[in-house]
């Protein structure tokens, strides 16, 4: 014990100083607490120089912000709302994006970016002074700030130290399970790889879409461009991005198409609100335009996304824990962290509330990245604690398994399992997860994938698509990921950009297309936390069970590590399991 | 006659004969448009401007250094104090900054590369928000080849302008700022990595300093976040100037700090906080550099490019001082025995290196240690010729030892690495020799050369180090430092064992036992007979009297040796040097993809082989060119030529445009012209890519193919080779006579005795080349090509008459290297067989290149005079690049690249050199003990009496085309790749299968299948590109649509991967990296329906 903990803290360059070693070895679990603390210590503010030899002071002080107390007696306390030092540091919210009052916030982002427009529009003319050294170059917009999702913050909850023996459910219980699968593109792949496959994948995304844009009443006169005659004045038309442009005078010059042929729209700077919406518009995107007209010059009077209207809402009387990006078989995976999870969900770690909503789950939906997988970026072999793909899935097998038998686990892979990297993703494949496809509770589907969980339809997609979203559209950040799925939702395409960070399988019918809108839309791959409910839909992202990798340091992403969404009888829960 | 003289005297007649031949006015212009210069001033003149100002360079030469009088020239311009004339003289204030920028830049990098043409696209000035004037210098990507210094420099001239013209410094706002932050880091993720990659606070500390405004032109199709600012024109990244602050500026701070200084500029001083060291953080630097890195050169192993070493692995290259007469400049030594071993180094095979510095090209030099070999049988031999190599290679076990590597002291100063350890070699010891105080010069009787040689026996070699009181000569001293003191013992046991059947007469017998292993890593030669090792008298009697008695315990082997020893034992090979083989060599015509003969725009109606014959079926076509207009308002004629060939008026080009010609008649006309019937074989282009787009006239593609010559984009004919040094020549080897060599001005060999022989050693002159044969076969078809140009097109006499290659010694040359402008005067004295141009290092640093491994051309320079015209450029960004705008008419060592300066001249090293060798000096502190060129400026000792080192007895010994190049296939390549690793005792086979896997063919794998799902389309038909494929499929010409990335491209290192991994034993990590990218790969190409239903067939 002394040693492994020892060996914790030196892998991650970390020394204790005696008194912060006695301080850790007092406590009754000090491997979780060593845990927590290594992630304490390399997410937050501590200076390098803090962990040369960390003081029996930090340890104090972290176990404070843990609502860990610092004398044993007081450990049993539950503590319910343990993050308020932490809180006070944050940053205090924007009054915009209060959500105390409706939770469900839809037009915030009009409302944020006019007033960011604004500011742009005088360009700061100020002199920076000139800094005397280098180092007072240092900004601290080098670091970003953090940004605090209200809802998380009032959701979330950590789950407290205490541990119940109960007894594990080993038989199968006679819990029913209205399961069924909607979407699943494994072993659908009819792609052969020739030019004919990448015609009629996009010819099927622009039908797909245009279906749903036809039963707009604003395009129910849609026109094909091929039609256009030279005296119309007006055009109402349904298209495909091919380029976007930006004109010298800061114009927006948009090339369309659609089967029939080419027109360049032009998105004037001069109408604002219309060319705040036009600066989202990503390449290969279907959308409806309504045009003016003039000779060959055609200039937009209106984008209409093909949109997700607001959805009814259902009953639920059951909960549901989405989790992804799990990364099982790296050297910076939380085994600890996982562990409590799967305690918890077992009935067996929390308090009595806590263990109570445990009781309810009846699914556990993982969205990729559940193994951190092989070969996936250049010299990851070092940074892997398991170093075969078999043994990464027997893992992840050996810690499942111990999930009670009556939880439905279901698996969509992502960038890191082993399946192809072209979207849609087949599941991951039984010769490698031998040891999954083993447990009998568990089902598998591509990415994405769409399942119904008594009557709960669950669109799961990895989030690869991000990548591309946060490159192209200016303002939108990986961290507020909950922007990007309402913007992916509002397009129904899961990944439109074609040919920059996404592979996409040229397959003959576009599976990325949401044909219908979803209840819950579950996404991972940025290891940031995010959730909000936007016209009814649940969008969450399940963060990780990883700590900051060398590649997210480089970045500045902060990633929010075993930190659970739970949908709780139709109420968002959010857990924290360190 | 002076050398140069002679050679200006020919330069000049041949501007006469071209000029001759352009008067007659059948193309662009009356009169060669490659300016001739003499030196740097004039250079400069040719290439930027403005007229007038190489007089002003050279008055101010006088006085001050080369960088003040680029500074001064520059302020003189810009203020208008040096007065511009002709077409300049209207220049506004912006104009003269803009002018007197370049001029100076091109000072500074010497009058030869394109930067001040195409590095700098403007200067400007422009407003600060306080309404103050500044300089405003926009970099644009080919600044690249300028270099980080003259980079940097430029951004320094831009603040001497500002300063002579007396306005203001940049001052940069905040979101400007923070956009050179955001750059710098845009460029690194998405463009490619910088040499140096700097933290945000270092980038905004210099963006918040340098007092020009560094901007520039869009490079890449990546745009930024900081958008719409008001003084910066681009939201895309802004690739030069990125290049010009950080590889630069920041990256030269040290440097540039220092030039500042000396020219008196102000506001440079915060560069010294670049140098100071870093505070704080270093935790994080201090953990990183517990990992013992890897040398960059081992990092990627590509397939086919075998690995002949691992880092300082025993047995692989041996460092050894010295220079050969074609070495230096780097290019490296390399026994011609090893060459034919390996059979993967060729004469100019580029090897990438552990150390010094990062590559090289390999020459044969046959005066230094060769390899040993373990045979099949378990003889352990010491190979010493071609001939031996070639019989020992089908018996190979083992390569035991590469053999030598001979490095000049130069690369070491070049690339300002410490010293390494010289191991114990015969140039050495004789030094020690002569050095010894019971030697005596006047009384002596041994043959020097024969000792050094090696000529002697053992029982000699003990004698004379007793005598002399030196160390024991190399031919009788052992890797003893390559073992162990417990298996060195193990083997002293078996001898002291068997030491009383010992004959002196016939040397040593062991039994087979495993102590022959340890002979084999001492690199003792013997021999195995019927069970026993046979080890001749010679190195017996060495082994037998070196090791006396068993070590004793200590740490270090060699003081072990030396305890037991009674002479003193040195280190033989305390150095190895990792290699692996880069790229192979090269000599090849330069052909454009397809290649034309003429410049001559037929569209798409010449097919896909773009015949013009073809062409001209269709009777008239519709092309976009121009066309030129008789100036005689009663003429008005429409031709091609620059005369008027009716009225004899001059003519002016026409706009171009889409124009219908009659191709069929024009081909007729000009075919009869130069009266050639065969024309059905010529060659077009599909459009000129020129701002003018006048053609080239028909006649020269019809002579052209006859010939069977093609053109470059600007209408010269181009021969591509590596570069190779060679500073002394024999007259036999390059196919040169006596007489000629006397002809062409050449007195005495390299010793001062008069030229008699073909087998004399003769001094190169600077500006003489030695080309290769296929070279020298390709220039016969050029120089044909030029007299019937002359006879058949200009009316003229013949010039060159030549018929086979020999006549071509004594004729003139250019070479152009690419990223310059400027042609540098050669003349033609031999041939070589090897793949490869031979000339001397000051040539290739004319042309800015050094040894390891570039590559330029040369051309007739002739058909350069005749043929060349700015006119056919391109008027894109980088376009003229690689021409021969200016042609420079004489070396001058101090105007070249100062490279060239480290070369080594001199016939041996101090034994003081050797003995400081043991400290990882810099090689500046040594610098007294050296000689090279550097100390010879501006005598005429640069000039002539450079010396070398090493003999080597042949400059293309050994192979002259890789492995490499002859195997056809990579799967053949890699399997010969990876037996050799099997072989080389210093290589790891496993290692480097697992290496071309890991570094080679999984990401090429993976970056292909991932390509394959993003990829673009490509029209067959016209060309055109799309992102995105269009819906409608067709491409907008109505051509079919093809895919950019093939199936085959993504599966074609599959199977040989698979291979590999099925016939060696290599991690399980990879197999299972390989599996996954198989199914992911089948998962993208095999439909699952047809899998389906080809499964229902069975049920």
């Amino acid at each position: 014990m002394t040693n492994k903990i020892l060996l914790k803290f030196a892998k991650k360059g970390i020394n204790l100083s005696p008194s912060a070693y006695k301080k850790i070895m007092e406590d009754n679990n000090p491997l979780n607490l060593t845990s927590s603390i290594i992630v304490k210590l390399k997410g937050d503010d501590y200076k390098s120089k803090d962990l040369v030899s960390v003081s029996g002071e930090i340890i104090d002080k972290i176990k404070g912000e843990l609502g860990l107390s610092k004398s044993s007696e007081e450990k049993h306390k539950v503590s319910e709302k343990p993050l308020v030092d932490i809180k006070k540091t944050k940053k205090p919210i924007e009054p915009l994006i209060n959500t105390k009052k409706s939770k469900e916030t839809p037009f915030i982002n009009k409302k944020e970016n006019s007033t960011k427009i604004k500011v742009e529009k005088t360009p700061k003319k100020i002199e920076p002074k000139k800094p005397a050294s280098i180092e007072d170059s240092k900004r601290e917009s080098d670091k970003k700030e953090k940004y605090t999702n209200e809802i998380i913050e009032e959701a979330s909850e950590k789950v407290s130290d205490t541990k119940v023996q109960f007894k594990r459910n080993l038989t199968k219980s006679n819990v029913e399970y209205d399961f069924k699968i909607i979407q699943d593109t494994s072993k659908k792949s009819y792609t052969s790889g020739e030019i004919e496959n990448l015609i009629s994948y996009f010819q099927s995304r622009y039908e797909k879409l245009h279906k749903i844009l036809s039963k707009r009443p604003e395009l129910r006169t849609a026109q094909k461009v091929a039609d256009i005659e030279e005296a119309q004045t007006e055009l109402s038309l349904i298209l495909m991005i091919r380029d976007i442009r930006t004109t010298k005078n800061g114009h927006k010059l948009i090339e369309f198409e659609d089967d029939t042929g080419t027109i360049p729209i032009l998105f004037s700077n001069k109408n604002e609100e219309l060319f705040r919406e036009a600066e989202k518009l990503v390449k290969d995107e279907v959308i409806g335009v309504i045009a003016d007209k003039n000779g060959d010059l055609a200039i937009a009077n209106q984008i209409i996304n093909p949109g997700a209207q607001r959805i009814a809402k259902k009953e639920m009387d059951f909960g549901i824990v989405f989790i992804s990006d799990v990364h099982i078989g790296s050297l910076t995976f939380l085994e600890d962290a996982f562990n409590r999870f799967i305690d918890w969900i077992n009935c067996e770690y929390g308090n009595e509330q806590q263990r109570e909503i445990a009781s309810d789950i009846k699914y556990l939906v993982i969205g990729g990245d559940i193994v951190d997988g092989i070969g996936v970026y250049p010299n990851q072999e070092k940074e892997l604690a398991i170093k075969n793909i078999t043994e990464q899935y027997n893992e992840a097998a050996r810690l499942l398994g111990n999930i009670r038998s009556d939880i439905k686990i279901i698996i969509a892979p992502g960038n890191h399992d082993a399946s192809r990297v072209a979207e849609p993703q087949p599941a991951v494949p039984e010769e490698y997860a031998k040891a999954l496809y083993e447990l009998d509770n568990v089902e598998f589907i591509s990415n994405p994938g769409v399942v119904s969980l008594d009557g709960i339809n669950v669109l799961i997609y990895h989030g690869r698509s991000f990548d591309d979203l946060v490159m192209d559209i200016k303002d939108f950040s990986h961290e507020r990921n909950d922007l990007l799925m309402e913007e992916l939702l509002k397009k129904r395409h899961l990944a439109p950009i074609y040919g920059e960070r996404t592979p996409l399988a040229s397959e003959l019918e576009d599976y990325l297309v949401i044909d219908e809108i979803p209840d819950v839309f579950h996404t991972g791959h940025v290891h940031i936390n995010t959730y909000r409910k936007f016209n009814g839909i649940h969008l969450i992202n399940s963060g990780t069970f990883q700590t900051q990798t060398e590649f997210q340091k480089i970045y500045n992403i902060e990633p929010t590590p075993a930190e659970v969404p739970v949908l709780h009888k139709g109420k968002y829960k959010h857990l924290k399991f360190i | 006659m002076d050398y140069f003289e002679r050679l200006e005297k020919e330069t000049h007649h041949l501007y006469e004969i071209a000029n001759k031949a352009r008067s007659k006015g059948l193309d662009v212009n009356l009169e060669t448009e490659v300016p001739l210069a003499k030196d740097l001033a004039e250079r400069v003149e040719g290439l930027v401007g403005p007229e007038g100002v190489a007089n002003r360079i050279k008055e101010l030469e006088k006085d001050i250094d080369r960088e003040s009088v680029a500074f001064e020239i520059a302020a003189e311009i810009a203020s208008g104090k040096f007065e511009l004339t002709g077409e300049k003289a209207n220049y506004d204030r912006e104009q003269r900054c803009d002018q007197g920028l370049r001029t100076a830049l091109a000072i500074l990098t010497e009058g030869v590369v394109a930067a001040p043409l195409e590095g700098i696209s403007q200067v400007k000035i422009k407003k600060n928000f306080d309404s103050s004037e500044y300089i405003a210098v926009y970099f644009a990507g080919p600044i690249r080849s300028a270099g980080g210094t003259a980079a940097a420099l430029a951004v320094l001239l831009g603040d001497k302008i500002k300063e002579a013209i007396g306005i203001n410094d940049f001052k940069p706002i905040e979101d400007e700022v923070e956009r050179y932050v955001e750059e710098v880091e845009l460029y690194e993720s998405e463009v490619t990595n910088l040499q140096y990659s700097p933290t945000p606070e270092e980038v905004r500390f210099a963006a918040n300093h340098i007092p020009v405004e560094v901007t520039g032109e869009p490079t890449d199709q990546v745009e930024v976040s900081h958008r719409d600012l008001e003084r910066v024109e681009t939201n895309n990244i802004r690739g030069g100037a990125l290049l010009a602050m950080i590889e630069g500026v920041v990256q030269k701070s040290k440097k540039i700090l220092k030039i500042s200084k000396k020219l008196k500029l102000q506001n440079w001083d915060w560069l010294s906080e670049y140098s100071k060291p870093k505070t704080d953080d270093s935790s994080d630097d201090s953990s990183s550099s517990d990992i013992v890195t890897e040398p960059k050169y081992i990092q990627d192993i590509i397939g086919g490019r075998p690995v002949l070493g691992y880092p300082s692995e025993k047995g692989g290259f041996r460092l050894r001082y010295g220079r050969s007469r074609n070495t230096g400049l780097a290019a490296m030594g390399v026994h011609p025995a090893t060459m034919t071993l390996l059979d993967f180094l060729a004469v100019g095979t580029q090897l990438k290196i552990e150390h010094p510095g990062k590559g090289n090209c390999v020459v044969p030099v046959d005066s230094i240690e060769g390899p040993i070999v373990k045979l099949k049988n378990g003889d352990v031999v010491k190979i010493k010729t071609i001939k031996e190599a070639k019989e020992c290679k089908g018996k190979l076990s083992e390569i035991l030892f590469l053999g030598d590597m001979l490095v000049a002291f130069g690369e070491f100063l070049r690339n300002n690495q410490p010293l390494l350890e010289s191991g114990w070699c015969e140039e050495w010891w004789i030094g020690t020799l002569v050095e010894s105080e019971n030697f005596n010069k006047e009384t002596n009787t041994l043959d020097l050369n024969k000792l050094e040689q090696g000529d002697l026996t053992a029982s000699e070699a003990f004698e004379l180090s007793e005598k002399y009181n030196i160390a024991l000569h190399p031919e009788y001293t052992y890797c003893y430092h390559d073992v162990t003191i417990r298996d060195l013992n193990s083997l002293i046991e078996l001898i002291l064992k068997h030491k009383e059947e010992y004959d002196p007469e016939k040397g040593l017998e062991l039994p087979l036992s495993y102590q022959k292993r340890v002979l084999e890593i001492l690199g003792v030669p013997h021999i195995v007979r019927e069970n026993k090792i046979i080890i001749d008298k010679d190195h017996s009697y060495s082994l037998i009297n070196t090791l006396k008695t068993k070590l004793p315990p200590l740490k270090d082997t060699m003081e072990a040796v030396n305890r037991v020893s009674s002479i003193k034992i040195k280190k033989k090979a305390p150095v190895y040097i990792g290699t692996r083989v880069g790229r192979p060599e090269k000599s090849k015509e330069r052909l454009m993809r397809p290649a034309p003969h003429v410049l001559f725009p037929i569209g798409n109606n010449g097919g896909s082989r773009r015949l013009v014959a073809t062409a001209a079926k269709k009777g008239s076509i519709k092309i976009d060119m121009a066309r030129r207009i008789c100036t005689n308002p009663d003429c008005k004629l429409t031709s091609q030529n620059s005369i008027c060939p009716y009225c004899g008026a001059p003519t002016e080009i026409g706009k171009a445009g889409i124009k219908s010609i009659n191709l069929s008649s024009m081909l007729k006309k000009a075919s009869d012209h130069v009266n050639i019937r065969k024309v059905d074989e010529m060659k077009g282009v599909v459009g000129m890519i020129s701002e003018s787009k006048l053609p080239e006239p028909l006649e020269k593609g019809i002579l052209r193919a006859k010939n069977e010559v093609f053109t470059f984009k600007d209408a010269t004919i181009r021969h591509d080779s590596t570069d190779l040094p060679l500073t002394h020549f024999i007259p036999k080897e390059v196919g040169v006579t006596v007489e000629k060599l006397l002809e062409m001005g050449y007195e005495h060999d390299c010793y001062g005795q008069p030229i008699e022989s073909e087998d004399q050693i003769i001094e190169l002159r600077v500006q003489d080349v030695v080309i290769s044969e296929n070279c020298a076969n390709y220039l016969v078809n050029v120089a044909n090509f030029i007299d019937d140009e002359l006879v058949k097109l200009y009316e003229m006499d013949s010039f060159y008459n030549v018929k086979e290659k020999s006549d071509l010694i004594g004729h003139l040359i250019a070479g152009l290297a690419p990223h310059t402008s400027a042609g540098v005067l050669g003349r033609i004295v031999g041939f070589t067989k090897a793949l490869c141009c031979y000339a001397h290092p000051y040539f290739h640093s004319a042309k800015r290149r050094n040894c390891d491994s570039d590559e330029d051309s040369v051309m007739l320079l002739l058909d350069a005079l005749i043929n060349f015209s700015k006119n056919y450029l391109p008027n894109t960004r980088g376009g003229s690049m690689d021409a021969p705008l200016v042609l420079s008419s004489r070396i001058d060592p101090e105007e070249i690249d100062d490279e060239s300066h480290n070369l080594d001249i001199f016939e041996r090293f101090p034994v003081e050199f050797y003995e400081k060798t043991k400290d990882p000096l810099k090689p500046a502190e040594v610098l007294d003990l050296v000689d090279n060129v550097g100390n010879h400026l501006g005598t005429p000792e640069q000039y002539e009496g450079l010396m070398f080192s090493h003999h080597t007895s042949s400059i293309h010994a050994g192979p002259t085309v890789c492995l490499y190049k002859r195997l056809p296939s990579m799967k053949e390549k890699v399997d010969a790749q990876i037996e050799l690793a099997e072989l080389i005792r210093a290589v790891d086979q496993r290692g480097v299968v697992e290496k071309v896997l890991s570094s080679h063919f999984l990401p090429d794998i993976m970056g292909n299948s991932r390509a394959f799902s993003k990829q673009k389309v490509r029209c067959t038909k016209c060309g055109s590109k799309y992102r995105r494929i269009p819906l409608s499929g067709k491409c907008k010409c109505g051509g079919n649509l093809i895919l950019s990335v093939s199936k085959g491209s993504v599966t074609k290192y599959l199977d040989i991967s698979q291979e590999l991994v099925n016939r060696y034993p290599v991690s399980p990590y990879l197999k299972q990296r390989l599996e996954i990218q198989e199914y992911g790969i089948n998962s993208l190409f095999e439909s699952d329906k047809s899998k389906q239903s080809s499964l229902d067939v069975f049920f």
